[in-house]
């Protein structure tokens, strides 16, 4: 699969990329940034997916978290990837920021108009990694992912369904448990249909319930002042509940004072 | 390299000309232009011709000229020192006159401001350009960096002035003890001429002494004969006056008539008879010989005998003692005679060296001994005693030495091994001195002990002045650590070995530190909290106890590297585990304040509810594995302190702390039950990355 390099900046020692190619999955050109430490130059570093969330691109983390100079000390390469296929030309893909362009939800959608295209989960868990693996120094042994909001949805039901793929799994503010809230509601309906059942396999608390508990090392940060908590939209606890029954290693911090902004990076 | 002959021919001696004219240039380091210039004052030498100079041809013109000079001067082999010298000079001469006349004379080894020397030739003990090490004169020599060099030099120098300061020491030690020899010469021999001196005047007394007295006898004598023979005289002149008066008186009568001569006759008869019959002493009164006077010189020649004899020896000098010559029970005394006195045997008296007044009771002990040492055992350790020798032979004994005082070496100290504390980089040693009075100081001697019993390269750390040390060591492996003390008598015995593996980091719970209401077990690992409310015994309140929270503190040892340590815990019970500083407040929780930084579980079933405290605060944190083995990493370089799970090893919580002071490993429990702490343990990979 061919690369196009868009951009390239040094930073920290290292490189901060932006490609295009041609995605399989999303039928579409999509793009993706990536950045190289600079003990990518000897060896094969660990690699590290970041999933951004509702209306984000893939410049928004490389942009606003500064987490260059963190990736360049530990010899991490970082792959941030767009967060849905893009101009595709489907009816009503923007209407709304929560639903559609921008807001993938990392599933891979079965109702029409959407399921030619929106395909994120076997994107970000298939395709993606066969082409950073293949044409960028990276240790396909060692990968790990993490993501904001609805990215933290992704990461979590990412590795939740791929027990053994991923090392680590850390999410800020994810969105927990998306068949009982208002945005997961919405999404998967216009993505999955109205088969309740279909939703369980993209939502973390119902996953983690029959997760087969491999080790896994989760990290959940969230806000306490984040709004769209207290709007139950990311319904943490019942998360941590379904993770205290079954056993599974997680540790979730309530920050004081902390929003659901990109800033939180 | 060509050669051009110039001047006369010369045939084979050309070809030793040229090596004898690098060998010479090689050994004078004659390339130096500079230092030739110089030499050279005067122009006295002829004039050469000379055509070129590039400096591939230099040669060829050096040996022209020596050559030249060679020539004049009529030299044809080069045996002689003397001629080598002359020929260096003519060489000389030659090489600065062409630099003076020629200056684009191209010199190898100019110094140039901005090539300064920065590499040194061992082989040549010269500091070159790099560069010129390529060159044929340096090829194959050793070559180091001058930095390198340097610091050689300087340790050389170093090495030498530590060795100068040591002999200056030893001299002047030296000189002291000469000294005390001089002085002890000096009085010895006096004695033996005051000695000599008076014998011999008691002889010369005597003598006189019997002069006067002969002469006295002799004259009594000869006055007492005299005296009888004078009286005989005297008496015999009497005699013959009587005889001769009577005689005429006889004659007389015998002119008188017949009646008269009857008369006077017989009177006179019996007169004659009476005189007659008194004896004459016709016997000499004195005789005139001299008897026989031997004179009685025995005394005298006792005398003469006794200048002779063997003396009584003079006072031997006691020699200091010699460093590291004593043990714990015994001492080796040495001492010498300065004079030439037979000896028969020496007598060494020593008693111990006591503070307070003389006059207490000093048992005082004697050896007799043949040799000048003796090895004095039986001793107390750490102890000081007095000695003093003397001399013996048959005509008496020396005077004694002066009082030297010996000290045995100490007893071995006692390492105090339930209060060792270790981590992967150093060891904190603590101990008894194991003597009543002080020591001078201890030698700490560590060995890697790599199998029981194989002997190791031992290091040693000495003149450590308290009961303490903290020693470094290698990361991963067994030290057997010893403890001498040491004295001016010398090193005491090795202490009991303590035993120190350097996997990580060992520490014990320090009972004096824990609250009435636990218990700490012997080996200082595990606390427990009994159901029971109040002890079996109410220890007395310290400042250093934990007087609120039922807790207590281990002791870390004090390295600012990294520490880590696991903990057991009950899930079911409520603890608290972290860290402290040792003057955390004892009245207050753990995390209720700067001081501490700790983990706390709080069982209210069926929930876990854990806490990071630090100064009352704690993020909002929530676990859902609860974990069974905490461990903790204390890292000082990164000022964090990190809490995990160590079954699934999980990282739970990392402080940033600041840590300006060392802190040491703290817990408590909130209800009964149990708390062991695992030590030694290697950092777990996972746990390094933090």
């Amino acid at each position: 699969m061919a690369l196009k390099q868009i951009s390239s900046n040094k930073c920290f020692g290292g490189l901060q990329k932006v490609f295009e190619h041609d995605s399989v999955e999303l039928n579409c050109k999509m793009k993706f940034a990536i950045y190289l430490p600079p003990k990518a130059e000897t060896g094969k570093c660990p690699a590290l997916y970041w999933l951004s969330g509702l209306t984000c691109t893939e410049q928004n983390f490389i942009s606003k978290s500064g987490y260059h100079q963190a990736a360049s000390e530990h010899g991490l390469v970082v792959i941030a990837p767009d967060t849905s296929p893009r101009g595709c030309n489907i009816k009503g893909e923007d209407e709304s920021w929560d639903f559609g362009t921008g807001a993938g939800f990392y599933v891979d959608a079965t109702e029409h108009p959407w399921k030619t295209n929106y395909r994120m989960y076997s994107y970000v868990t298939e395709e993606l990694p066969q082409l950073i693996n293949a044409n960028f120094p990276v240790d396909p042994q060692r990968m790990s992912i993490f993501g904001h909001s609805m990215g933290g949805h992704g990461a979590l039901i990412c590795a939740l369904k791929n027990p053994g793929k991923y090392k680590s799994v850390s999410a800020f503010a994810p969105i927990c448990n998306p068949v009982l809230c208002p945005w997961g509601k919405k999404a998967f309906s216009g993505y999955l249909g109205t088969d309740q059942s279909k939703w369980k396999a993209y939502d973390a608390t119902h996953l983690v319930k029959s997760f087969p508990g491999s080790q896994l090392d989760i990290l959940i940060d969230q806000g306490k002042d984040d709004q769209f908590l207290s709007d139950g939209q990311l319904l943490p606890d019942n998360f941590i509940a379904a993770c205290a029954e079954k056993k599974t290693p997680v540790v979730f911090r309530l920050q004081e004072l902390l929003l659901h902004r990109y800033l939180y990076y | 390299m060509t050669s051009a002959p110039r001047g006369a021919a010369r045939g084979t001696s050309q070809r030793d000309l040229e090596e004898d004219a690098d060998e010479l240039v090689h050994l004078y380091g004659l390339e130096d232009d500079d230092e030739l210039g110089d030499e050279f004052a005067d122009e006295t030498m002829p004039r050469i011709e000379v055509s070129e100079y590039p400096a591939a041809e230099q040669r060829d013109w050096r040996l022209s000229g020596e050559a030249a000079e060679a020539e004049d001067l009529g030299f044809g082999g080069w045996g002689s020192e003397g001629q080598c010298q002359d020929l260096r000079e003519a060489y000389r001469y030659a090489h600065g006159r062409a630099s003076e006349e020629y200056e684009c004379y191209v010199i190898p080894e100019e110094e140039d401001e901005e090539e300064a020397p920065d590499v040194f030739c061992a082989t040549c003990k010269l500091p070159l350009r790099a560069l010129e090490k390529v060159l044929e004169e340096h090829k194959g020599h050793e070559v180091t960096p001058l930095s390198k060099a340097l610091e050689s030099a300087k340790d050389e120098i170093h090495k030498n002035m530590c060795r100068l300061e040591k002999q200056i020491i030893e001299m002047e030690n030296f000189a002291c003890h000469l000294e005390e020899v001089f002085i002890t010469v000096e009085e010895n021999f006096g004695r033996q001429e005051q000695n000599f001196e008076s014998h011999y005047n008691e002889i010369l007394e005597t003598l006189a002494q019997k002069y006067e007295e002969k002469i006295l006898a002799l004259g009594e004598k000869k006055k007492e004969k005299l005296e009888a023979l004078y009286g005989q005289l005297v008496s015999c002149g009497e005699n013959l006056d009587t005889c001769k008066e009577l005689m005429e008186t006889v004659e007389e009568i015998c002119h008188e008539e017949k009646v008269d001569f009857i008369k006077d006759a017989v009177a006179m008869a019996d007169r004659l008879r009476k005189f007659l019959e008194t004896k004459t002493d016709v016997e000499l009164a004195a005789q005139p010989a001299l008897e026989d006077q031997t004179l009685d010189f025995s005394d005298v020649e006792q005398l003469l005998g006794s200048i002779n004899t063997i003396p009584a020896p003079s006072a031997p000098v006691i020699n200091p003692q010699a460093p590291s010559s004593a043990t714990g029970s015994s001492v080796r005394v040495c001492w010498s005679l300065f004079s030439d006195d037979t000896v028969e045997s020496y007598q060494l008296s020593y008693r111990p060296v006591r503070d307070g007044s003389p006059g207490t009771d000093h048992t005082e002990s004697t050896v007799t001994v043949k040799e000048t040492y003796c090895s004095v055992a039986n001793l107390e350790p750490n102890t000081q005693y007095e000695f003093r020798v003397t001399a013996q032979n048959r005509a008496g004994l020396s005077p004694a030495s002066e009082r030297a005082v010996y000290m045995t070496a100490p007893s071995p100290p006692v390492i105090k091994s339930k209060e060792v504390r270790s981590c992967e980089e150093a060891a904190l040693i603590r101990w008894e001195s194991g003597n009543l009075n002080p020591v001078d100081s201890y030698t700490v001697e560590l060995t890697q002990a790599e199998a029981p019993g194989a002997a190791g390269v031992t290091e040693s750390v000495v003149g450590v002045p308290t009961c303490e040390a903290l020693v470094q060591l290698q990361p991963r492996q067994s030290y057997a650590i010893y403890v001498r003390a040491l004295n001016v008598g010398g090193p005491s015995a090795r202490s009991e070995p303590a035993t120190v593996h350097t996997t990580g980091s060992y520490f014990r719970l320090d009972e004096q530190t824990c609250h009435p209401w636990l218990a700490i077990s012997e080996d200082g690992l595990t606390a427990v909290r009994s159901e029971r409310k109040a002890p079996t015994r109410e220890p007395p309140p310290r400042s250093t106890r934990f007087s609120r929270c039922v807790a207590v503190m281990g002791n870390l040892i004090p390295v600012r590297g990294r520490h880590y340590w696991e903990v057991e815990v009950d899930e079911r019970s409520d603890y608290t585990v972290g860290v402290a500083s040792e003057d955390v407040p004892k009245q207050e929780d753990l995390g209720a304040n700067r001081l501490s930084w700790c983990m706390r579980h709080t069982w209210a079933a069926p929930r876990h509810k854990y806490e990071f405290l630090h100064n009352k605060t704690t993020p909002d944190i929530r676990i859902t594995v609860p974990p069974k083995k905490i461990g903790i990493l204390l890292d000082y370089e990164n000022s964090t302190l990190s809490f995990f799970n160590v079954d699934i090893s999980q990282h739970l919580y990392t402080f940033s702390c600041q840590l300006p002071q060392f802190v040491h490993p703290c817990l408590s429990l909130e209800k009964p039950g149990r708390l062991k702490i695992h030590n030694g343990i290697p950092v777990p990979k996972h746990v390094a990355l933090y």
